[in-house]
């Protein structure tokens, strides 16, 4: 090494002495220089620092333009380029020597001189590093325009290297060097047609460059656009192209393309002609759907602000705003198309999660109204109540959304004041505006300014260099603007109209729900006509009144609350039940209100396609959008980025976590404990409760110190008040921040960041706050009574609640319903909490309305008012439970979860309530990416130790781990052999199932593994668990082959004595593998292929089961128990209202003797399971009828398979926590575990059906059918086959099996063809189909003709 | 439970034997009925005698029975397998029906046809439009097969 070191050096100097003497011949300079190049190659940095470099310096520039000049060697220049490219290269300073003598000059003349490509590459690799370290002299020396040249010659790399080059010497120039700059604009803008994208991306990024310089330049920004930059980057975007451009482009693109409109009239006018707003459309709305990219709706929205100024925005640029403004107003269609984004910008504001995005849609909706004539308002508004959304917006706690709302307001008073006068008094405009008057004139100054102090500035302006102060929004400016719009419209005239029209819609409300409590209090029996009277009533002012009704009458009449009063019969406002009240009674009371209400709710109109419900509950989510500040988003500066969330998360980023710096204070009220006076380091999930225990031994011991003779007397109260509380984690401490009292089940990283940050929307964290030393006071908590009492009322409840029989008295809606509160310590008075109380008990009602309504024909059976048992039946509409959505909490919880501290765990308290008491509010999307976040915090302790960096018990981590590198999930092998494949998915299962690896299955004998076989094997085993005569399901009757169930599956009851030739454990450890397979399906996001029926997927979510949910897996069953238990409560109703029992002797069921029945006390089905001892003996009467009921519901739900429920939910629970799936419905749980498609989706959908009576195979309309089929998702294909077989499912192996085959004619008509039905028969199969006109025409009617059949599922 | 059902229909029958028709069990096997029906006078399968086989479900009387015609009717109702369209054997079926019942309302099927929601279309239209092509059919079916 030595020797070659020394070697080196040698021929360094000697080299550099050839090299520095001018007279030598062309030859040995190319010699010499050619060596420098090579030990230039293999020298470190230091070795070419050190090298003399005054000489060598000047030198080679010179021998780089040498040939020019003489007819030296050819070779003399591009030796020279490589050894001054060598040489910056390995050390970068010498990229300055060489500047400094004229090297950037001698480089350019020779690339334009481009008499060799060798040599201009060359001089492309020197230019490279020396334009990142001199960029300005390069700039200067005119270097960008000449690399771009003779771009076209250079090879695909040099030509990366070329504009790399370029966009490093435009990377931040000085406004004095814009011409040069414009020099190379035509160039680059050329470029913009390359196919090659990374030239592409580079170009983009230099014009972005070169605009975001010359912004302030209107001439030069117009050159720009001659370029045509405009239209060549439309073009890229144009045709969905932006779908499949790189983020990075389209940032750029977006950047150069806002600077072009923000300064140039032109531009914008290309702009528009390209029709840029259609484009923004799709682009927006991909983006903002469930916060996809929030950065890119701003731009977005940035941009299209910049399309038109507000008018008088600053003096300096008027010429250009007027300019814009002309170029607008010229063409009548650029005013549409602004009108056609104008309620897509209104959709975005109201959902968007973020204050500022919601903030730059309003400035966008603020220039489209200031450019608007007063007829061209009118037609918006014919679009959007603008009245309504303006009122939403003044809801806001942001200044700024505040000031600028108000702005619009007062536009638009000004530009058709008759009209806005009207729908502001309605919409609350007026109202609101007036107590932002009164309100901010009353608040004391300290206060306000300090809320001004923290809120972050969301003005974003045209001329960001001139913005210098703070924020143009003064901390005064929104109350003056509020007294001027006051002062200027309010006081003039209008008065007279409106308060009438809203009295009127406010005085309607109240009086109905004083006459609803009045008739509360008298039977209804007793005064029939007032019932009547009453029913009109509330159906003119549901169905007629409530959608015309503006949210803000509907918040002002405060009917939400007065229906919640009366609905939970005075629970809901008071502090829940009163200590004397019959809690038996007080439950009657509240299930018939409910009852009557949900009958009246549910009941669809003649006339209106909606049902009640179905507006109120737009209603309330239309409302909650106006209480956006309740739920708080907390975002750290970091983002964290899951591109697919499919599968669960198995372990947390192991990400240091950061802790919290508390310090503890006495209260000074406080006077028995100590003072602590510590600083404590918490980690961030500590919440009070948690901390508790820490710290009261510490403040009481000394305590006890102190008095010692009182010592003994306190520390038995202590310590007895500990046992007494502990059932209720009754705390003795109180905790204070700023003199607010924390909840002790929040994290007082969360309490803290809300009180820091209040009065505002977002919960940004700075950075400052993790240094900062937070004050905690507290003080002894005195005992209350309330809680006791409550949770005593609680278990009361519970007590009377497990006694009942129907289930959705024992669902938690119900149980908020009876008690008047929802769940968990909720802060009644904010103004969502009446929203989510109302929404979660219409959810509950929408979910039970079958139940509901079936119970009130039972008792309308039982009162003699409905004679006829067969017509025990109901049609129900429910509202499909998508519409109980909150946009605006997904988007909040999208956004939150997008934040890196979600998934290190810190989850905002609201997050995680929703979650829990209303996942309706949240769509399936974000809650299987919430669950997929959090689920690993759900698994099994054991799992855990397993694993031991992932820390599961909150409270060790204040210790800290070791920063290790970040695991995923492993993969667990293994193989089973095809022929026993039930015993081996066993042993696998027990073996492996618990594991929180990923398991992948290989078949023994068999080479292949991976996705493939792993979900053949979860195929195979699915279908394996439907095989006849395993006695887990019911209808097998131990035939051959598979079980049919055509209503799902669902578990068989099991006799105590046992079935003959079936061992019951057998039947156990099946379920126990079922649920195994549940498990995997879930984490490893594996499909089974098993028709479970909805029953079973309530068992799965820990739902309650009761009589009704009989008919979805059984319907004949079904449908004679609950005729039975009709039967049962008019025997029961007879009874009681008359003295005489001879009524009901002659009751029968349908006109037979229920002896005549001849049923015994057996399950129907089994005649080995005997209800009750013996019997087999007993016969059913009409009075043992209702026993009868009980108990054959109880063995087919209950305790007839209790044990295989048990079996199966140990095998889920085994690996995680069974309740952590509640969020999920039934019929999400079925597309987790079975994926979308459905069993027919076969490839030759026609080979399993026939064409028969005018159809065959390439009949139009059976070629449009079996699209049409294809395209149904998984509820319509279920529909469907509901439709023409009777029953939602098909047998295994689909429409193949099917026996007859499914059959389609033709079905003529004597009209019009396209006015009538498709119609069945569900006996043969068939499906009479008329030969429609059009797809779009055979879609509706198919879907039409399936889902109403669908109302009326259940007992037709 | 069943069981005890089907006997007590059984004595029901032998007691109190329907006019135009007789059933009872094949073997030994309670659950598998045979059953012979009297085409009705004023029918065009007046005069023929028509064999149908009962199968009771294990939970019975709470699903309906299985009902096949094992002889060949020419009827719209009824199709070249014996399959019945006949709703009280599908969803309108009700424990407080009997095989008695059931059998009765067969009788009435055969009198008065529903073309209007057919199992065999073909005869349907015939019904439809050509009635006494249909009754010729019939009865020549009932001549063939029913008269053995």
């Amino acid at each position: 090494m030595e020797v070659a070191e020394e070697a080196g050096e040698a021929v360094l100097a000697y080299a550099l002495a050839a090299i520095a003497d001018e007279g030598a011949g062309a030859g040995e300079t190319a010699a010499a220089l050619a060596a420098l190049c090579d030990v230039l190659a293999l020298s470190g940095p230091d070795l070419i620092l050190a090298i003399p470099s005054a000489r060598l310096a000047k030198r080679l520039p010179k021998l780089v333009a040498a040939s020019a000049a003489g007819d030296g060697d050819g070779d003399v220049p591009l030796l020279a380029a490589r050894a001054m490219a060598e040489a910056c290269e390995g050390a970068p300073p010498w990229a300055a020597r060489f500047a400094q003598h004229g090297a950037v000059e001698a480089l350019r003349d020779r690339l334009l001189a481009v008499d060799c490509i060798e040599l201009a590459e060359e001089c492309l690799r020197a230019l490279d590093t020396i334009s990142t370290e001199c960029p300005d002299e390069c700039l200067k020396r005119g270097v960008a325009a000449a690399v771009l040249q003779f771009f076209d010659f250079f090879s695909t790399n040099k030509q990366k290297v070329a504009l790399q080059i370029v966009s490093n010497i435009f990377n931040d120039y000085d406004e004095e060097d814009v011409p040069t700059v414009m020099e190379a604009v035509p160039a680059l803008c050329n470029l913009l047609q390359s196919s090659d994208k990374t030239i592409l991306e580079s170009a983009i990024s230099c014009l972005a460059l070169v605009a975001a310089g010359a912004s302030e330049n209107a001439e030069h920004m117009g050159k720009l656009c001659e370029a045509n930059a405009v239209e060549a980057t439309m073009s890229l975007m144009g045709n969905e192209g932006w779908k499949s451009l790189s983020d990075d482009i389209l940032t750029g693109i977006l950047g150069l393309l806002k600077n072009l409109a923000s300064i140039s009239e032109k531009a914008v006018e290309s702009l528009f002609k390209l029709d840029f707003c259609e484009l923004f459309k799709q682009m927006v709305t991909y983006y903002s759907s469930s916060n996809r990219d929030n950065d890119k709706v701003q731009m977005l929205v940035e941009l299209i602000y910049q399309l038109m100024l507000p008018l008088g925005a600053s003096e300096q640029h008027a010429k250009l705003v007027t300019a814009k403004k002309n170029v607008i107003m010229a063409q009548s269609t650029y005013m549409n198309q602004l009108a056609s984004i104008f309620s897509l910008m209104v959709q975005v504001a109201k959902c968007a999660a973020l204050s500022s995005i919601c903030y730059n849609c309003i400035a966008v909706i603020s220039n489209i109204v200031e450019l608007s004539t007063p007829d061209f308002l009118m037609e918006l508004q014919n679009t959007v109540n603008l009245s309504s959304f303006l009122n939403f917006l003044l809801a806001r706690k942001n200044r700024h959304i505040i000031f600028q709302a108000l702005k619009i307001s007062r536009t638009l008073l000004e530009k058709c004041q008759q009209f806005f006068l009207e729908t502001f008094t309605k919409e609350g405009v007026k109202h609101s505006i007036d107590s932002i008057v009164s309100h901010e004139k009353n608040s004391s100054h300290q206060s306000k300014r300090k809320n001004n102090m923290n809120e972050s500035c969301l003005c974003f302006d045209l001329e960001s260099s001139s913005t210098g102060e703070v924020c143009r929004v003064e901390s005064n400016a929104v109350m003056k603007l509020a007294e001027d719009i006051k002062k200027s419209f309010f006081s003039v005239k209008g008065s007279k109209r409106s308060p009438h029209r809203l009295g009127f819609a406010l005085k309607s409300f109240r009086d109905f729900f004083v006459r609803l409590n009045v008739h509360a209090t008298t039977p209804p029996t007793e005064n029939p006509d007032s019932c009547k009277q009453l029913t009109d009533l509330s159906r003119r002012l549901l169905s007629d009144e409530l959608p015309v009704t503006s949210t803000f009458e509907f918040v002002q009449s405060g009917s939400i609350k007065c229906l919640s009063i009366y609905l939970s019969n005075g629970a809901y406002g008071n502090t829940g039940i009163s200590d004397g009240q019959d809690l038996l009674g007080h439950l009657s009371e509240v299930q018939s209100r409910l009852q009557k209400f949900a009958s009246l709710a549910l009941t669809v109109p003649n006339d209106s396609s909606a049902n009640p419900l179905e507006i109120l509950v737009e209603k309330l989510l239309d409302t909650l959008q106006m209480c956006y500040d309740s739920f708080p988003v907390m975002l750290s500066d970091e983002q964290s980025t899951h591109e697919s969330m499919m599968i669960p998360l198995r372990y947390p980023e192991t990400q240091e976590l950061k802790s919290l710096e508390l310090k503890f204070r006495r209260s000074q009220r406080e006077k028995e404990l100590r003072n602590y006076n510590d600083v404590l380091s918490v980690d961030l999930f500590s919440t009070p409760d948690a901390i508790e225990p820490v710290l009261f031994p510490e403040i009481c011991r000394r305590t006890d110190q102190e008095h010692a003779p009182k010592n003994s007397n306190r520390e038995n109260e202590a310590s007895g008040s500990t046992k007494l509380d502990d059932g209720n984690r009754s705390s003795k401490l109180r905790f204070l921040y700023n003199g607010v009292i924390l909840q002790p089940s929040t994290t007082f990283f969360e309490s803290i960041l809300r009180l820091m940050n209040k009065g505002q929307s977002d919960l940004l964290i700075d950075p400052s706050f993790w240094d900062e030393e937070h004050y905690i006071t507290y003080r002894k908590r005195n005992k209350s009574k309330e809680i006791s009492s409550e949770s005593s009322h609680n278990i009361q409840l519970s007590h009377v609640q497990e006694n009942l029989q129907q289930a959705w008295l024992k669902d938690p809606f119900f149980t908020a319903l009876l008690l008047g509160k929802l769940p968990g310590d909720l802060d009644g008075s904010d103004p969502s909490y009446d929203l989510l109380f109302m929404l979660k008990l219409l959810e509950g009602l929408n979910r039970f309305s079958y139940q509901l309504l079936m119970g009130e024909q039972i008792s309308k059976f039982a009162e003699g008012t409905l004679q006829d048992i067969d017509d025990l039946k109901v049609a129900i509409y429910p509202v499909p439970q998508h519409q109980f959505m909150s946009s605006i909490l997904t988007n909040k919880l999208e956004l939150q979860m997008q934040d890196s501290l979600f998934e290190g765990g810190l989850i905002p308290s609201w997050c995680v309530y929703l979650i829990e008491t209303c996942p309706f509010l949240l769509s399936f999307d974000t809650r299987w990416k919430y669950f997929c976040l959090t689920a690993h915090r759900s698994f099994m302790t054991d799992q855990v130790n397993n694993f031991p960096d992932q820390v599961n018990n909150i409270f060790d981590q204040v210790s800290g781990h070791s920063d290790q590198v970040k695991c995923p999930p492993q993969t667990k092998k293994y193989r089973v052999s095809r022929s026993a494949i039930l015993e081996g998915a066993v042993s696998m299962m027990t073996n492996h199932g618990p594991s929180s690896r990923i398991v992948e299955v290989e078949f023994e004998g068999e080479v292949g593994t991976g996705r493939g076989p792993t979900f053949e094997f979860y195929t195979t085993v699915s279908h394996e668990l439907q095989r006849a005569g395993l006695g887990m399901w019911r209808g097998d009757n131990c035939e051959d082959g598979f079980i049919h169930a055509s209503f799902g599956l669902f578990p068989k009851p099991w006799s105590p004595s046992g079935t003959p030739g079936i061992d019951f454990s057998n039947v156990l450890q099946k379920f126990k593998l079922l649920g195994h397979l549940v498990v995997r399906a879930v984490l490893d996001g594996r499909i089974l292929d098993i028709p479970l029926s909805k029953a079973f997927y309530k068992i799965m979510l820990e739902q309650e089961l009761d009589m009704y949910d009989i008919p979805s897996f059984d319907p004949e069953l079904g449908k004679t128990l609950i005729e039975f238990q009709a039967l049962v409560n008019k025997k029961k109703f007879l009874e009681t209202s008359s003295t005489t029992s001879k009524h009901t002797a002659v009751l029968s069921y349908k006109n037979v003797k229920l002896e005549d029945l001849c049923l015994d006390f057996t399950l129907p089905g089994s005649p080995e399971y005997e209800l009750i001892p013996g019997g087999s003996q007993k016969m059913v009467t009409l009075d043992s009828l209702e026993e009868y009921v009980y108990l054959v519901v109880d063995a087919t739900l209950k305790s007839g398979i209790a044990k295989q429920i048990e079996a199966f939910k140990s095998g889920i629970n085994e690996v995680f926590a069974l309740k952590t799936l509640k969020m999920f419905t039934e019929e999400e749980m079925e597309r987790i575990l079975c994926g979308e498609q459905d069993s027919w989706a076969l490839k030759n959908l026609e080979d399993h059906m026939e064409f028969e009576h005018g159809y065959d195979m390439s009949s139009p309309s059976i070629i449009t059918f079996l699209e049409i089929l294809r395209e149904f998702g998984r509820e319509e294909q279920r529909a469907f086959i509901q439709f023409t077989t009777g029953a939602p499912q098909l047998p295994l192996g689909g429409l193949a099996l099917l026996e007859p085959k499914l059959t389609v004619v033709r079905k003529q008509g004597d009209g019009n063809v396209d006015d009538e039905l498709p119609s069945v028969n569900t006996c043969r199969h068939f499906i009479k189909l008329p030969p429609y006109s059009s797809k779009e025409i055979m879609r509706e009617k198919l879907k039409y003709a399936i889902t109403e059949g669908l109302g009326s599922f259940h007992l037709s | 439970m069943a069981l005890r059902r089907i006997i007590k229909e059984l004595k029901d029958l032998q007691r109190d034997p329907p006019t135009s028709c007789s059933a009872g069990p094949v073997s030994d096997d309670m659950f598998h009925w045979q059953a012979t029906i009297m085409g009705p006078s004023d029918s065009p399968y007046s005069g023929g005698v028509f064999l149908v086989t009962i199968h009771f479900p294990p939970d019975y009387p709470f699903k309906p029975p299985k009902v096949v015609f094992k002889t060949k009717v020419f009827h719209p109702n009824i199709n070249s397998n014996g399959n019945i369209c006949l709703d009280i054997l599908k969803d309108q079926w009700s424990p407080a029906l009997t095989i008695s019942k059931v059998l009765l309302s067969i009788c009435s099927l055969l009198t008065d046809p529903n073309p209007d929601d057919p199992l065999v279309p073909e005869i349907a239209h015939m019904c439809k439009t050509d009635r006494l092509r249909y009754e010729s059919t019939a009865r020549g079916w009932t001549h063939k097969y029913a008269m053995g």
